[in-house]
């Protein structure tokens, strides 16, 4: 007998030997294939062939290649994780039991032949019954219809996916079930081995999101189970890194329907075969007579111990100052850490030494732990790696990209495909587009920022602090505080991300923003709108002055010159004038129709220095320096809102008012709309605008057929004096 | 020939095996005797192929075992909880040793099963303990390798199956090149079926011995002499391991062969001389209290 033929027959044994294996595999991917897509598809045929998935509206030949062969492949390579769980521990099994090591070990086949004969037929068990499921499901979407060429890629890259999923989930499971002697112990290393990265990847967030003012995390809520840094080596960081659609984007990218990325599955195939081969090569090496014992190579055990209990421990911390009252307070945060460290580590001894009267061994390692658990933490509160204050040195620099907000505005939704929306978050786009170069003023403005960050203060609005009169102190100290991102991109390729509030009332910082915003890559970088590449044709531009608004239709040609004037002018805008100058309204270039429209650029101001554009705009039928007079206001109210502290029975409360009048006198009127501009102006530029007077909120009521209500803020140091002296009398 | 030398395997800080050294002769029953956690089942784990020793060399056939299928094919071991597939039956069990064992002989598994009476398709799990014992020892004889390991395969036997057994072992021995090794940690079950023993004793070797030139060697003379000089004299020729005197009649075992011990005794002209027959355990007891052990602590 060859061995060739003795390994062919070493796979038929084991088929055959765990033959419920594949006939439970058989019926779950019947339910989550077969089953699943039949529901699906009736949809569409009950509602004339479209459906909308996702905020995507499509047929069902788009459903079934992009989306159940595509984008919905994660639900299934979820179930083939737990396939390859069940094929591996089910297969290696053995390795536990004492009576059947003795039988496969004296048999005369190596190692070599018996690990990866279970090794085949376990794939065997999962891929036939899928393969066969999968060619159903192609016969019902031909079927109903929904077969088309592109259905035979999309089915072909979904078989490779979940086979390359099937691998990677069954190759750590494997090492798991080769690490360890003992099957609880087994099924609990496979979770650790499945999902450590992504887990700590989610603390070290966690972590530094509370110990460190400047972090900043650009991506989405589960992109924080994935760090670049510690590196994506588990099978469930991979499947969400597969599946994760990149947020810093080219407009190619973004117009493309992401179902998955492909590419990414060579690493992930790598990383199958690492995993796999390093169970082989252990294997290879483990005795025999480790079946029973939790940890088959005692030299881990430390090892193992010191990387489960220090995340666990700082886990549990996070998750008891989180539920008390005071989470940004030491006390719970340091109680849960000690509390679970000192419980960890005695399941962690129990569990190897698979005995309670274990649980106080190993005390140097025990000394170790808590030695290294408490220097992270003395690390990560004092920041003594100066993270908050770090600062790259020029020559380390290639370039930089900020982000401010308020300064301009950006849009999140754009519509840029077919197949819908393209979220994008204006700091992730600034920091993947900006390229500053060569301007002194950015890390001059960095380095100040990170050092006047160590003075900036966070409030914790439930921990009572509002009741403190220092809280009001600091509110009103920091009332004029913006956020503002960095990116740091270095030669080495390593791309670091900051956040600082920097004061905008502070006139050195204002002279480093003012540098920074005359900076031409500063303004292209941060809208797609004066971005080549991301040009798109608009629907609409939305007008709006100070009390009105229209949605004009313009051709590809009137487009490209608003655009092109626009660009020009807000070119040679300063921040002088986005601090001092009123602007007259602003444009939004708009996506879509009259049942829905994406802004695209976000409303972009109009200052009474873009003659050309407001010349234009007037031609193209939008008249934005018209101004509303007294005799088409039917009443304004204003409001005054202030806040004071209250003593009462010896305690002192915040308090919160409002103060309301309304006028209808025409003289009055004329003399208020002399006085505001349009509350949207203030909120758009926040800070920056140093004119509105934000204590008074002002409603006016007018329109000749319907009421129109649209609301202002006075301008600073305009305020009429019967306003104050109704202020008064009230 | 399986040779060991000088073997050690440690579990953590115990000692299973220290320093043993056996050699064991193609074609000879060999019986590795020892209490529980001797160390006689780690001992044939290594013969086997299973556990690697800590240090020292197992060679059968002059080559090593350890991960060696080429060795492994002439080696069937029957461990002392013999391992059955789920739901398996005689015949499954049978396909399945006959993959990884070229020389399986499934017709004489099929003759022999119908002989002890163990229904060919019947699961293994409905079997009885002594039943399963009988299966494993009918896989390892139509495996038809050079070297079978019994690891307290003769313990859960009845009497008459033992012999059956026996039978089976003693036409294989016969008909082909074929090395029993049985481990028990009861010297009587061994005594009738090995031609050599070695006694295990807290991981070491205590005593390797063959059995032929043990009972040739040491004889149980019971004698009554003339007089006490007589008895004397002739006592004082013979080279006594153990003595027993019951009045007059002295009861000794001694060492050297029956007719030199006879002749010598004879020319004193004794009342009474003869030769008693010795059990094994009779000659162990002899044997290892002459190396300072008390065996029936050890064994019995």
């Amino acid at each position: 007998m060859t061995s060739r033929n003795l390994f062919f027959k070493l796979v038929r044994q084991d088929f055959r030997k765990r033959i419920w294996c594949p006939v439970l595999i058989f019926i779950t991917y019947f339910l989550g294939l077969e089953v699943r897509l039949l529901m699906e598809t009736e949809k569409f045929l009950v509602d004339g062939g479209e459906c909308i998935y996702g905020g995507v509206s499509c047929d069902i030949v788009v459903y079934v290649s992009h989306l159940f062969f595509g984008r919905e492949a994660w639900m299934i390579a979820v179930v083939t994780c737990g396939v390859a769980f069940l094929c591996g521990i089910s297969g290696y099994a053995y390795l536990h039991s004492r009576t059947q090591l003795d039988t496969y070990h004296s048999l005369p086949v190596s190692r070599t032949q018996l690990f990866w004969s279970r090794y085949v037929s376990g794939i065997m068990q999962f891929f036939f019954p899928f393969l066969i499921h999968v060619l159903i499901c192609a016969g019902i979407a031909a079927n109903r219809g929904a077969f088309a060429a592109e259905t035979v890629p999309a089915i072909m890259s979904y078989i490779t996916l979940q086979l390359v999923m099937f691998v990677l989930a069954y190759g750590a499971t494997v090492l798991a079930v080769v690490l360890t002697g003992n099957i609880i112990v087994s099924i609990l290393g496979t979770f650790v081995l499945f999902s450590y990265s992504a887990v700590v990847s989610a603390l070290i967030h966690l972590l530094f999101d509370r110990f460190f003012q400047t972090y900043i995390n650009y991506s989405g809520w589960y992109d924080v189970c994935l760090s670049e840094k510690l590196g994506c080596f588990s099978p469930l960081s991979m499947l969400l890194k597969l599946f994760d659609r990149p947020y810093n984007t080219t407009m190619e990218a973004a117009q493309q329907f992401y179902t998955y990325d492909f590419s990414y599955m060579g690493i992930m195939f790598a990383a199958a075969a690492m995993y796999s081969l390093t169970a082989y090569v252990l294997y290879l090496k483990r005795a025999s007579e480790a079946a029973g014992r939790s940890i088959a190579f005692c030299a881990l055990e430390p090892v193992i111990k010191t990387m489960i209990v220090i995340p666990v421990s700082f886990f549990a911390a996070i998750f008891l100052s989180e539920i008390s009252q005071e989470t940004a307070s030491d006390k719970w945060f340091l109680f849960g850490l000690f509390f679970s460290f000192v419980t960890f580590c005695i399941i962690m001894e129990i569990i190897f030494r698979l005995d309670i009267r274990g649980a106080f061994m190993h005390k140097k390692q025990f000394l170790f732990n808590a030695v290294c658990t408490a220097l992270l933490f003395v690390v990560l509160r004092y920041d003594v790696t100066g993270y908050d204050t770090y600062v790259p040195a020029d020559a380390q620099l290639q370039s930089c990209a900020i982000s401010i907000r308020h300064l301009m505005p950006l849009s999140q939704h754009v519509r840029v495909s077919p197949f819908g929306t393209h979220y994008l978050n204006a700091d992730d786009y600034r920091m993947a587009n900006m390229e500053m170069q060569d301007n002194q003023s950015v890390m001059e403005l960095a380095r100040k920022a990170a050092q006047e960050q160590l003075t900036y203060r966070y409030f914790d609005y439930y921990e009572g602090i509002e009741e403190v009169p220092e809280y009001i102190e600091t509110m009103n100290r920091q009332q004029y505080y913006e956020p503002i991102s960095f990116a740091y991109k270095l030669r080495n390729g390593e791309v670091v991300n900051r956040e600082y509030y920097i004061d905008i009332a502070d006139a050195d910082t204002v002279r480093l923003l003012s540098d920074i915003f005359a900076d031409s890559n500063y303004k292209i970088g941060a809208t797609p709108l004066f971005n080549d590449s991301w040009r798109i044709a608009f629907d609409t531009v939305r007008c709006k002055s100070g009390f009105k608004r229209a949605d004009i239709t313009l051709t590809p040609e009137m487009q490209a010159e608003l655009v092109g004037t626009y660009q020009k002018e807000y070119m040679d805008l300063t921040l002088d004038t986005v601090m001092h100058v009123i602007p007259v309204g602003t444009i939004d270039f708009a996506t879509g129709n009259e049942f829905g429209r994406t802004s695209y650029s976000g409303e972009m101001m109009v200052y009474p220095q873009f003659a050309e554009t407001i010349a234009l705009l007037r031609a193209y039928g939008f008249d934005m320096e018209e101004k509303l007079m007294a005799d088409d206001v039917e009443m304004i109210s204003v409001q005054r809102q202030y806040d004071h502290l209250q003593y009462k029975d010896s305690s002192t409360s915040y308090m919160l008012s409002t103060e309301e009048a309304e006028y209808t006198d025409k003289e009055q009127i004329q003399q208020i709309l002399d006085s505001i501009v349009s509350d949207g102006f203030s909120w758009e530029l926040g800070s920056f605008a140093t004119y509105f007077d934000r204590q008074y909120f002002v409603t006016v009521r007018y329109g000749v057929k319907e009421a129109i209500f649209s609301d202002y803020v006075f301008i600073k140091g305009q305020i009429p004096d019967f306003v104050k002296i109704s202020e008064k009398n009230n | 020939m399986i040779t060991a030398t000088n073997v050690k395997k440690h579990f953590g800080e115990i000692a299973a095996v220290d320093d043993v050294t056996v050699t064991i002769r193609n074609g000879e029953v060999f019986g590795l005797v020892g209490t529980n956690g001797a160390g006689k089942s780690t001992f044939l784990r290594m013969l086997s192929g299973v556990l690697r020793p800590d240090s020292g060399t197992v060679l059968v056939d002059e080559k090593p075992v350890y991960e060696n299928p080429a060795v492994k094919a002439d080696i069937f071991y029957i461990s002392d909880d013999q391992y059955f597939l789920p739901n398996a039956s005689p015949r499954d069990m049978a396909k399945f040793y006959s993959d990884y064992y070229v020389s399986f002989d499934m017709v004489r598994f099929e003759d022999m099963l119908a002989g002890f009476r163990l229904k060919p398709n019947r699961k293994i799990s409905t079997f009885s303990k002594g039943m399963k014992k009988q299966l494993s020892v009918l896989l390892g004889v139509c495996a038809n390798t050079k070297y079978l390991f019994c690891d307290e395969t003769f313990d859960g036997l009845d009497p008459v199956m033992r012999q059956a057994v026996k039978s089976i072992f003693a036409g294989e021995l016969a008909e082909r090149s074929f090395t029993p090794v049985i481990a028990s940690h009861n010297l009587r079950e061994l005594e009738d079926i090995c031609d050599c023993v070695g006694i295990l004793h807290q991981g070491g070797v205590l005593l390797q011995k063959d059995l032929e030139e043990m009972k040739l060697n040491i004889h149980n003379i019971q004698c009554v002499f003339q007089n006490a000089q007589d008895e004397q004299a002739a006592l004082g020729l013979l080279e006594i391991v153990k003595s027993e005197r019951r009045g007059t009649l002295n009861i000794v075992t001694v060492r050297g062969s029956e007719r030199e011990i006879m002749d010598r005794i004879n020319s004193f002209d004794p009342v009474f001389a003869e030769i008693l027959p010795l059990t094994l355990e009779e000659i162990f007891i002899s044997e290892t209290e002459v190396v300072g052990y008390d065996i029936k602590k050890l064994i019995f």
